[in-house]
């Protein structure tokens, strides 16, 4: 007989969580709740005595000081109770741990239908509310119907002995494990199945499969295996395999790209290799820093003759778009497998994010599945209880409101993590399978969750999208996993490890047996959540907090001691070999066995047509836009613009100092209150030497033109680094792309080819920018899909297509974090100068958006001459000749003149007269341009003269001072007051946006 | 005993690891630079006796999310250790040993009633730290101000610090009777802090968890056992301060170079060290 145990906080202490769901309930849907209590409820499963049960309440689960608790229903007064708990299936982290607790406690281990459950009950206050109002808080702020279910309660309804019932979400599949052979006699047979089975086969590639099972050795030797046709096993390895998440079709594709207005068109093979490869493997020929890129979980670069740096980004839009929390937790914790799974493995020292959601406000007449206001609560939450608990700072990050990802946000994701470049004298970078080495699985067990994550990632968000690929990531686990593996490894325990994403063991394992050329998977030997599961989706499952580790048999005893004393479950499931065969059975039975090499060689190239129409084609025009009167009211307004102002409620959720790593934080200045333009790590605590990091992103850019916005997300993230101090000659970046679909259809993608086309320009940029900065691509992953079919008043749908979206990332390596340098200004009297000129680019800018215009003359990037003012600003910081120094970037030189102010909460007194330009003549072209490659730099009047010789040849002048007296004044062209404000307006406007938050 | 080089005896730290516990090398690495030896222990290893508890001097309870920090912060890690080594752990403290929780590890030795400890009953929960009146984890950094009437070992010649505290569930609440009794026998180590040095009053983000009495780290009333929100462990280096790049800047305009010494948070870890070299 199950029992519910109830806990509360004593009923005279603040209930936080309830205060926020009232705070939300308010903010969200304007309902009048006058509190709220939270109950945590624990369903309990477990034979156990009554003085057992009592004694677990009492010793484990109550604390005498701050709560109570029954096993009868709390006795707390509500209008309207909440109950909410989880569906079958989904993932119940404190369930997991209430469970190993008990287990500790009694010194028992509980049977397999035993468990521990998790809910919770929200008692609310509130008699205005209407049944419709309460179950409305249930389902759009406290539940999501994808993994939650939910009741609601009436004072009357309630029975307060019952309370909400005894509710045992657990998994029960009464299904025996069965493989099924798929027909293929026609390709439309085989298209057909992959429709119904959700396999998203590609039409093209149908054929090769085909070919493939009907070639007569083929038939012959499945034949001695007891095997014809293809199985679903098989059809599920290739579909994953093939996918355009996994293998990058896209970016492999053959695009006819057409200019429109020359008439020329070009024949653009392969973006991959030409446009990310080749560029990075030229430069790593060049910078001997570049240790491992483009074949491996992450990029390698050096950070000392002890210690290599590795880094990699991920996006999970999909499930963040379904389940805002779990798919943002989910998406940080399996980032950070890539860095466990790089070489023989690192440790995880930062992590960063980024997300574009729609306007947090958006009362329009679309009806996305999660409104942005609780879409980006849910990921901000996701990443930070995937960061926090997983011990690894989260110093950087960035978000980008625009009513385009409304259809589908984007969650960014980014892993640092750092390795001995040797170990016992090998190199760790390095790692390969061999024959007769055994197949480990580590960490989670495996269940139905994620099956088709990888798949549904690569299609379009629509009602078909399977609900199972959602989930909710463990740090815990992973964290027990990781320090685990990082033993292991220092024991040379490791020979290839490799993570469980997308794709699950299809994947790690269909890869890892490349190396060796083969491999036998035994699949009954996986340890399962639950039974009934058939042997496609133990195969494909995408259960988090998984790694594949290849394993010497001689090591194996050691392995696993280890393995057990950090309580991680691993289990030996099959061996590589070097057959050129993937080759799995199930209780001795073959239910796969297919060619290795099948997936590299023999399938069609994807192809493209792709449409540029250059901007004046499209009929974007420069606005016709006098200069306004009221400057200082304007610059108000544009500080608080949700893209410029102030996020700090978000930044302080993250734990930036965990590891005790932190030199540079995310928030500087004065009050610690404004952003940083990058952040800087000192990972060897016995170092002195750091890691500069950040991330750019401009999609507003790509109304214009594509080639634009990635060149100046690059020339960003680049100068945020250089900013704080980062050695502009060892830069490495990562490239995270998310694009909508460019496959043309005249129904459903009408303009298809010139997204294609916006997507071939991207990739010459990043090509080009490369190139001119020296600049590898350590690691980079794309998106593509990222489109949403949203519900519209009447009962009508729309295709929203989010704009064409590069996040860029750098890292660089810093020599001395004591010579680091922060944006704020720091003393009165010191001379502010701009750095670059500046030159008529509002095209697309915060100015231009202000007022409704997209405009057209876009910021350009100039390489050379800004390589140039990079390394001669980087020898000015290392000879301590600047006082503060911060870029100039979206909102232009008015907006982050405002910042270098608000930081130091100084006056500043300026001139825009003094400011170098070309061809900007008006006030605010010049407060407002959006140019690239500029920065704001203070010097100490005694260091003018050898910082402008250091300076020599770079477009740099002073234009002012920075003030005791906190007012900030801007004087115009003509020599007039333009600006007149207190610092502490400018705060206000700045704070004000968001400034309830916390 | 490990002997160190000099001949003399390196004081033994043993910083607990494993089950989400995350601060454990930076802990280690503080020790290490107060003249401590330092060693991370998984609990599973002085579970199964193959490391031993009395083989060392200082046992370290460090921050992180132990069991997730879910049924409460510190509460899973407090069974565990209580239910499988709690007697070598009251006879480390008989023996007069030295005990320090941060954050997590804090939040363990309330749940373990090692703190508050009064009339030497270190099995007795009577205070609490519990959820942020915030509403949330919170990272930031926090000025405390030291008691200087407490009998803490750990903070002798400290007046008052800045340090990072980052926890969702910081709180610490206690019966008023329990309150009074702390901070008569001086149990109450560190408050948080106006930047001016008075008590925050409450004041958010001043007092950023809403701590009774502003209260951030307590002892028992030997001393010898401390529990602290904040992490001193983070604040290992000059640059981890928030305003180093102000202060190098500022130093500097007055003909002076900044104090790049080992920051006053050191000496938490420097002052336990001593007092088992004494």
């Amino acid at each position: 007989m199950p029992s519910r145990l109830e806990i509360a906080l004593k009923p005279e202490l603040f209930d936080a969580e309830g205060a926020s769901i009232c705070r939300k309930a308010n903010d969200y849907f304007g309902f009048s709740v006058r509190s709220v209590r939270t109950i945590n409820i624990l369903t309990i499963d477990i034979e156990l005595r009554k003085d057992q049960l009592e004694a677990l309440r009492q010793e484990i689960f109550t604390n005498p000081v701050s709560q109570i608790s029954s096993y009868d229903p709390l006795d707390i007064e509500f209008d309207w109770t909440l109950w909410i708990g989880y569906r079958p299936g989904v993932r119940d982290n404190p369930g997991s741990t209430a469970v190993e607790a008990v287990q500790d406690f009694f010194g028992l281990h509980i049977k397999s239908h035993e468990g521990i459950y998790t809910s919770k009950r929200y008692a609310l206050k509130g008699d205005k509310l209407s049944l419709k109002e309460a179950d409305q808080i249930a389902r759009e702020l406290l539940a999501n119907d994808t993994i939650q279910q939910w009741k609601v309660f009436s004072k009357d309804d309630w029975n307060p002995n019952e309370g909400a019932g005894i509710i045992i979400p657990r998994v029960r599949l009464d299904h025996k494990p069965t493989v099924t052979s798929v027909a293929i006699d026609t390709n439309e047979t085989l298209m057909r199945i992959s429709d119904q089975r959700n396999l998203a086969l590609n039409p093209n590639d149908i054929p090769t499969i085909r070919a493939y099972y009907l070639k007569e050795d083929v038939t012959a030797e499945r034949k001695t295996l007891g095997l014809s046709a293809p199985t679903d096993i098989e059809l599920e390895y290739i579909s994953q395999a093939r996918s355009d998440h996994c293998n990058h079709n896209t970016f492999k594709g053959l695009f006819r790209y057409l200019d429109l207005e020359t008439g020329e068109c070009r024949e653009v093979n392969d973006l991959f290799s030409t446009c990310v490869e080749t560029p990075t493997l030229e430069i790593k020929k060049k910078k001997p820093w570049v240790i491992s890129v483009l074949w491996d979980n992450a990029g390698v670069g050096r950070f000392n003759d002890d210690y290599y740096y590795v880094i990699t980004g991920e996006t999970h839009n999909s499930p963040s778009n379904m389940e805002a929390y779990g798919g943002a937790i989910t998406g940080i914790v399996g980032v950070y497998r890539d860095p466990m799974g790089t070489g023989k493995g690192s440790k995880l020292v930062a992590g960063m994010y980024g997300y574009c959601v729609g306007p947090r406000n958006y009362d329009g007449p679309l009806k996305p599945r999660l409104h942005p206001k609780r879409l980006l609560d849910g990921v901000i939450e996701g990443v930070r209880d995937g960061g926090n608990k997983s011990g690894i700072p989260t110093p950087y990050g960035q978000v980008w409101f625009d009513k385009g990802y409304l259809g589908k946000c984007l969650v960014f994701v980014t892993a640092i993590g750092l390795m001995p470049s040797q170990i016992k004298g090998i190199p760790c970078e390095e790692k390969t399978t061999s024959a007769g080495q055994l197949i480990v699985m580590c960490g989670g067990r495996v269940g139905k969750d994620g099956i088709h994550g990888v798949t549904a990632a690569s299609e379009g968000f629509s009602a078909h999208t399977p609900a199972g690929h959602v989930q909710i990531g463990d740090p815990y686990t992973q964290k027990k996993m990781q320090d685990f593996l990082l033993e292991a490894r220092d024991q040379s325990l490791i020979a290839f490890i490799t993570d469980n994403g997308g794709g699950g063991l299809s994947s790690s394992i269909g890869e890892s047996a490349r190396f060796s050329n083969g491999c036998v998977v035994e699949l009954e030997k996986v340890p399962l959540k639950y039974e009934g599961l058939d042997q496609w989706e133990i195969w494909v499952s995408e259960s988090q907090e998984r790694m594949t580790v290849a394993v010497e048999p001689e090591h194996l005893e050691k392995f696993m001691a280890l393995s057990e004393k950090h309580a991680v479950e691993s289990t030996v499931i099959g061996r590589y070999t070097d057959s050129g065969k993937l080759h799995i059975t199930y209780n001795d039975k073959t239910c796969a066995y297919v060619d290795l090499d099948l997936l590299s060689h023999q399938f069609p190239q994807w192809e493209f047509d792709a449409e540029w129409i250059p901007p004046k084609l499209r009929g974007l025009v420069e606005p016709v836009l006098e200069e306004p009167k009221e400057a200082s009211a304007l610059l108000l307004a544009m500080l608080a613009r949700p893209n410029i102002c102030s996020k700090e409620w978000i930044v302080r959720q993250y734990d930036h100092e965990v590891q005790g790593t932190s030199v540079i934080k995310p928030l500087v200045g004065k009050a610690r209150d404004i952003n940083s333009d990058g952040v800087v790590i000192r990972p060897d605590l016995k170092s002195t030497q750091g890691l500069a990091m950040a991330q750019a992103l401009l999609p507003t850019y790509s109304n214009i033109d594509t080639y634009d916005m990635v060149a100046c997300a690059i020339d960003e993230a680049v100068r945020r680094v250089v900013a704080v101090g980062g050695n502009p000659n060892h830069v490495g970046g990562v490239d995270n792309f998310c694009w909508p679909s460019v496959g043309y259809d005249p129904n459903d993608n009408p303009d298809g080819k010139y997204k294609a086309a916006q997507l071939v320009r991207a990739n010459w940029a990043l090509r080009d920018l490369c190139r001119a900065y020296e600049l590898p691509l350590l690691s980079g992953k794309d998106s593509m899909y990222v489109d949403g079919r949203l519900r519209g008043p009447f009962g009508e749908t729309h295709k929203v297509s989010a704009l064409p979206t590069l996040q860029f990332s750098c890292i660089s390596v810093v020599g001395d974090i004591t010579q680091c340098i922060t944006m704020d200004a720091k003393v009165a009297g010191d001379l502010v100068y701009v750095v670059g000129k500046t030159r008529d680019e509002l095209g697309a800018s915060e100015y231009y958006e202000h007022f409704g215009y997209v405009g057209l003359n876009l910021p350009k990037v100039k390489p050379a001459s800004f390589m140039k003012c990079y390394n001669a600003l980087s020898r000015a910081v290392r000879k301590e000749l600047i006082a503060s120094c911060h870029g100039i970037y979206r909102g232009g030189l008015g907006i982050h003149l405002a910042m270098v102010a608000m930081a130091g909460e100084l006056g500043m007194a300026v001139d825009l007269s003094g400011v170098p330009k070309t061809g900007a003549e008006k006030d605010h072209t010049i407060l407002y341009s959006e140019t690239p490659g500029r920065f704001i730099v203070t010097v100490d009047p005694g260091d003018r003269s050898a910082f402008e010789s250091t300076m020599d040849n770079i477009p740099c002048a002073c234009i002012g001072t920075v003030c005791e007296s906190p007012d900030f004044h801007v004087n115009g062209l003509d020599g007039n007051p333009l600006i007149r404000l207190a610092v502490s307006e400018l705060k206000k406007a700045w704070k004000e946006t968001f400034g309830g938050l916390v | 005993m490990t002997q160190a080089q000099g001949g003399t005896k390196k004081v033994r730290v043993l910083v607990l690891a494993g089950y989400g516990l995350n601060c454990d090398h930076e802990t280690a690495h503080a020790f290490d630079l107060a003249g401590g030896a330092s060693h991370r222990i998984h609990i599973n290893d002085l579970i199964s006796g193959r490391v031993l508890l009395q083989d060392y001097d200082i046992l370290v309870l460090g921050g992180g999310f132990s069991w997730a920090d879910d049924h409460g912060a510190g509460v899973l890690e407090a069974v565990r250790l209580q239910h499988n080594i709690g007697e070598a752990l009251q006879r480390f403290i008989e023996e007069g040993k030295l005990v320090l929780g941060i954050c997590n590890g804090f939040q363990a030795l309330v749940n373990l009633g090692f703190l508050p400890g009064f009339d030497a009953d270190y099995k007795q929960k009577r205070v609490a730290l519990t959820y942020n009146d915030c509403g949330n984890f919170r990272d930031d950094w926090v000025n405390l101000t030291a008691n200087q009437q407490s009998p803490c070992v750990f903070t002798k010649g400290i007046t008052e610090l800045e340090l990072p505290i980052r926890h969702g569930e910081g709180k610490f609440i206690a019966p008023a009777e329990v309150i009074k009794r702390l901070t008569d026998q001086g149990q109450i180590v560190f408050q948080y802090a106006t930047p001016e040095g008075a008590v925050a009053g409450g004041n958010f983000p001043y007092n950023p968890n809403g701590s009774v009495e502003d209260i951030a780290g307590v002892c028992d009333p030997t001393g010898r056992i401390f529990g602290l929100m904040p992490h001193p462990e983070a604040f290992n280096h000059w640059t981890n301060h928030p305003g180093w790049t102000r202060r190098k800047v500022l130093s500097k305009r007055q003909g002076r170079r900044i104090d790049t010494e080992l920051p006053v948070a050191m000496k938490i870890f420097k002052n336990a060290v001593e007092y088992i070299h004494e």
